[in-house]
């Protein structure tokens, strides 16, 4: 991925995860994140127009239900928190997406974007996602997140 | 007058966030309805009265966009007021669906100020205090 793609890619996502959670990230170094061993979840979803690609947000399943908490107001462990856990990833990385986009390709194209799905990782996928090119890497109060945007040529 | 009003989205968190924001706007709501998809929302709109209707593009089943068609070409369902709430920055997306009839587009993350911006822009703001 190109440096400048990153550089959005942070922006983006520390603006995003400010707003619609309260909390702050700040970017990490991949070489900080590896070894890691927690249980992973990731939220993908592809992109179609002007640019077409794929966005992923890989974070551990403990820190999934801090975001939710943090997205509605709640206890991580109340029970509506723990079970929309998953769509609470959903949505940061749907408004991740939206504004990507908009940095990148400006306010007139319109894409077709995928519904986003959630998947778990095992160790084995982390570190492929921890050595793929345009992964990007945030510390989330002390959690690991994990960013990826892929661009397809044509 | 306090609204009816449905909120349409696939995520339960997003419904949760909009009904939370609408409190903290203070806008007085009578009777929220919620809906996964496009299709739910129909079935609600033809047996309950909505007063307005906040809807995301993107759902499985039946989109954002397939419900403001579909509302716009019936003849008890055309008049109630929609706002899209959606990620999609596109000015374009923005003009074609004001071009079917939708009154306002509210994109995420927005605040409480902005939705009760938006109500107030095409219903105008009910406050909850009277």
């Amino acid at each position: 991925m190109q440096t400048g793609n990153k550089e959005v890619v942070s922006e983006v996502f520390c603006s995003v995860i400010e707003q619609i959670a309260f909390m702050f990230a700040e970017v990490a170094s991949l070489e900080d994140m590896a070894g890691m061993d927690q249980g992973f979840v990731e939220a993908s979803m592809s992109f179609d127009g002007q640019l077409r690609g794929r966005l992923s947000i890989a974070v551990p399943k403990d820190a999934c239900a801090l975001i939710a908490g943090n997205v509605l107001g709640m206890e991580p462990d109340d029970p509506f928190v723990t079970t929309g856990a998953a769509d609470s990833l959903k949505e940061l990385l749907n408004v991740t997406c939206g504004h990507i986009l908009t940095s990148l390709a400006g306010d007139r194209p319109v894409f077709d974007l995928s519904i986003p799905q959630v998947v778990d990782l095992d160790e084995e996928a982390v570190q492929a996602l921890l050595a793929a090119p345009g992964t990007v890497a945030f510390r989330v109060e002390d959690a690991p997140v994990l960013v990826r945007l892929e661009l397809r040529e044509g | 007058m306090a609204l009816n009003i449905l909120i349409v989205d696939d995520s339960q968190i997003v419904r949760s966030v909009i009904a939370k924001s609408l409190d903290l706007a203070n806008v007085a709501v009578r009777t929220l309805h919620q809906a996964g998809n496009g299709a739910e929302a129909l079935k609600i709109l033809v047996s309950h009265p909505v007063d307005l209707v906040f809807a995301d593009i993107n759902m499985p089943v039946m989109g954002g966009v397939e419900l403001v068609e579909r509302m716009s070409r019936d003849d008890h369902l055309w008049s109630i007021p929609i706002i899209i709430v959606s990620t999609e920055g596109s000015a374009t997306r923005v003009e074609e669906l004001k071009g079917m009839g939708v009154r306002a587009y509210l994109r995420k993350p927005f605040k409480p100020e902005a939705i009760r911006a938006v109500i107030d822009e095409v219903v105008g703001v009910p406050n909850a205090n009277g």
